[in-house]
């Protein structure tokens, strides 16, 4: 079986090898410089600590590497800070003068301008940094990225987030899974394209029950404050019944976030599940197996650690993260080799499209 | 140390072959996923021949670029092939590893002067660099040339939207009352505004803007002489760009943060001042009043009652501009206060009759546009 991957019968394609003994000395020296240059190191910070993560992720029989740097990352944040940060302090103040000046329509207009094009760059910035990440991530020497620059997937990211909201948000599990279509349908990795039809119709479900829940709840939560304060009637007379009322109170006030949050937990769980499930690559098809439980608990050891080290756990958040992310990711089919040549996409290589290191949010 | 290397380098050059050895080694062409496996042979040199069933190549030593370590291999790149990778063990003997291209932790700087002392100097540094940038407003603020400092006021008020009000007497009376506080040759640029705060402001270029709230509220005219010997204070002691500076420099720090329409005139009005140049314009307008014999109880009057309004600490009060930035309003009352000669008896500084035309200047102005939130 040479040259050849047949994912039938193995026990996962991805696996994490890292440990956080490993993981500590880098997060840690991380932290120290990037407090002393006063945040400037943690460009450097996240490629270092990046190429750990990845080094330690084997796909089939061969670790990942990242091939990004610091550098690139940090000149990336100079240039959206002179195209778009400064143009933004520069349009506010030009409103705000002419707002003084009694000019307070074309004033407020001026001032709505920078809104819209960070609503327009956040979906820009969502493909470029998947595309910096394929593009950077190399296994067998080979690596991912796209052709297309992103701009294009910026005005979808613009429509299909406002259509999604103008039903009363009933839209959102389409907008999220098909501009997740859009952005891996674009990518590639080698010569192969990568292939995603997930369709909304599956998290719809538990979309709505997500949507429903607030009215369920309260209806839920005044039966039990009533409950509540009948309760305290029978104990204590008028001023039991407004200790229960309280109690009451503070059960709904409890019971609504957890429970809320909980059923968008499980949301985004099967989201997950199903965006993933539906994306291929080539033979290979993946999927992501962790269950709302799975997701559940990483969120709460995640709040456990960062409470308990008074806020230094938040360091080792990116590892837990990447970790679960590649423990849950499932591939199966089969890759040749000899097949899989170099990405022809283009990369930044003499500082052009640095703006690629426009780097944000993972998958 | 010294004699170490001369050994070395003997041995280079009279025996090279001794030296060359065989590793174990694995690479990517960067080209396709194939995976060559078989060894790396140095010549003792400059070249690294890697040999495999699958691939023959030879590597120049200085084509080699670190990549990245791992718990027991090391990859390396090459320059001129961005994507090729190669991976030999760690443990190198000595005379190869020299001529490898060295191991990097922490990117560039940091690995040739250690941790430690990079730590220290960034931190240094990085000291330096927040204290120039909390006291440049400080000392920048007072030398921008004046003609700047004019055109900026200019183009950030112009006419104020049209909402200056000016009656032929409440011109006149607010005149008297800056001659009176304000004895420069050029004197500052003071006007009404058509705002229902209890507030004033002095902008750059030499403006003062007193609202009409304020001017409503007033007791008497010498309240508003203090408080217009305040704004003038401000001005003469060069406050304004160094504020302004001030405000710049955080809106670049929270860069995007504050994007809201909402700030607006507020942004302006609310430009905050240090408590030290409060106390400096203060000061400057307690001399201003005495020269001209003016009675400083009106001011703590004023104060007085914000006092009593809004709690001591005007701090706590940020709807009211002027005085959320202002040191407690009952300390300056009495500073004002204690400023009054015993026994003394002030001129009024405007009759009743200019008084009450800068009362009504913003009602009686025909072409005054009205403020409102929008
Ligand atoms: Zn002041």
């Amino acid at each position: 079986m040479h040259g050849k991957y047949d994912g039938e019968g193995e026990q996962s394609a991805f696996v994490f090898e890292g440990t956080w003994r490993e993981f500590a000395p880098i997060a840690f020296t991380n932290l120290l410089l990037t407090i002393v240059t006063l945040g400037i190191y943690r460009f450097w910070a996240t490629a270092r600590e990046r190429r750990y993560l990845w080094s330690k992720s084997r796909f089939v029989d061969e670790q990942l590497e990242w091939a990004g740097t610091g550098k690139e990352l940090f000149f990336g944040f100079l240039i959206v800070l002179l195209l778009f940060a400064m143009p933004v302090v520069l349009i506010n103040f030009v409103a705000q003068a002419l707002i003084a000046r009694g000019q307070e329509i074309l004033g407020a207009l001026l001032g709505i301008a920078p809104l819209l094009i960070i609503f327009y760059l956040t979906g820009v910035a969502r493909f470029r940094g998947l595309r910096y990440r394929l593009s950077r991530t190399r296994w067998r020497g080979i690596r991912g990225g796209s052709d297309e620059p992103g701009f294009r997937y910026g005005l979808s990211y613009m429509w299909k987030s406002i259509v999604a909201w103008i039903p009363l948000g009933l839209l959102i599990p389409w907008s999220m899974t098909s501009l997740w279509n859009e952005r891996w349908n674009k990518m590639s990795f080698g010569p192969y394209q990568f292939q995603s039809d997930a369709e909304a119709g599956s998290v719809f479900a538990r979309f709505f029950v997500f949507y429903l829940a607030p009215f369920i709840m309260f209806g839920g939560a005044v039966a039990m404050a009533g409950m509540g304060m009948l309760a305290g009637y029978g104990i204590g007379g008028e001023d039991g019944m407004a200790l229960g009322g309280a109690f009451g109170v503070i059960g709904m006030i409890l019971f609504f976030y957890l429970g809320l949050g909980l059923i968008a937990v499980a949301f985004y769980a099967k989201f997950y599940r199903e965006v993933v499930g539906a994306t291929r690559w080539k033979d290979l098809n993946f999927s992501f197996e962790a269950s709302t439980m799975d997701w559940v608990k990483l969120l709460i050891g995640d709040a456990l650690l960062v409470v308990f080290t008074l806020g230094i756990g938040l360091i080792f958040l990116s590892y837990r993260h990447w970790k679960f992310f590649i423990t849950h990711l499932e591939a199966n089919g089969e890759i040749l080799l000899d097949e899989l040549t170099q990405s022809t996409t283009r990369t930044a290589r003499h500082g052009e499209g640095l703006l690629d290191a426009f780097d944000m949010g993972a998958i | 140390m010294a004699k170490d290397c001369s050994t070395l380098s003997t041995w280079a050059r009279s025996e090279p072959m001794q030296e060359s050895f065989e590793v174990a080694a694995s690479w990517y062409d960067g080209k396709s996923a194939l995976r060559h496996e078989g060894s790396a042979s140095w010549d003792g040199l400059d070249r690294l021949s890697l040999a495999a069933p699958t691939s023959h190549i030879a590597v120049p030593l200085s084509d080699l670029e670190f990549g990245e370590a791992r718990s027991e291999t090391i990859i390396y790149r090459r320059a001129s092939e961005p994507d090729f990778r190669l991976t030999l063990p760690a443990a190198m003997p000595p005379g190869l590893s020299r001529h490898l291209p060295e191991k990097q932790v922490y990117g560039g700087w940091i690995d040739r002067v250690g941790l430690g002392r990079a730590a220290v100097g960034f931190g240094l540094v990085s000291i330096a660099a927040v204290a120039l940038f909390m006291t440049a407003p400080d000392w920048l603020g007072p030398r921008v040339p004046e003609s700047w400092e004019r055109n900026l006021g200019q183009a950030m008020i112009g006419d104020f939207g049209g909402r200056l009000c000016s009656t032929p007497d409440g011109d006149a009376a607010l005149a008297k009352l800056l001659d009176e506080v304000d004895p420069a040759q050029t004197q500052v640029n003071a006007r009404v505004a058509n705002i229902d705060m209890v507030n004033a402001v002095a902008l750059p270029g030499a403006q003062v803007l007193l609202f009409d709230g304020i001017i409503q509220q007033a007791e008497s005219p010498e309240e508003l002489a203090g408080v217009l010997a305040h704004e003038v204070g401000h001005v003469r002691e060069r406050h304004v760009m160094t504020a302004l500076l001030r405000q710049f420099g955080m809106s670049v720090l929270l860069a995007g943060a504050n994007t809201g329409v909402g700030d607006t005139v507020f942004g302006l009005a609310a430009m905050g001042y240090t408590r030290d140049a409060e106390r400096e314009a203060d000061r400057y307008a307690r001399a201003r009043l005495a020269e001209s014999n003016i009675s400083p109880l009106g001011a703590a009057g004023f104060f007085e009652r914000m006092a009593e309004e809004y709690g001591d600490d005007g701090e706590s009060n940020a709807v009211v501009g002027w005085l959320a930035s202002h040191p407690a309003a009952g300390e300056r009352a009495r500073d004002f206060r204690n400023a009054a000669r015993e026994g003394a008896d002030y001129p009024p500084v405007l009759s009743d009759a200019e008084f009450d035309a800068l009362k009504t200047m913003c009602a009686d102005d025909p072409d005054v546009e009205e403020f409102d939130f929008f």
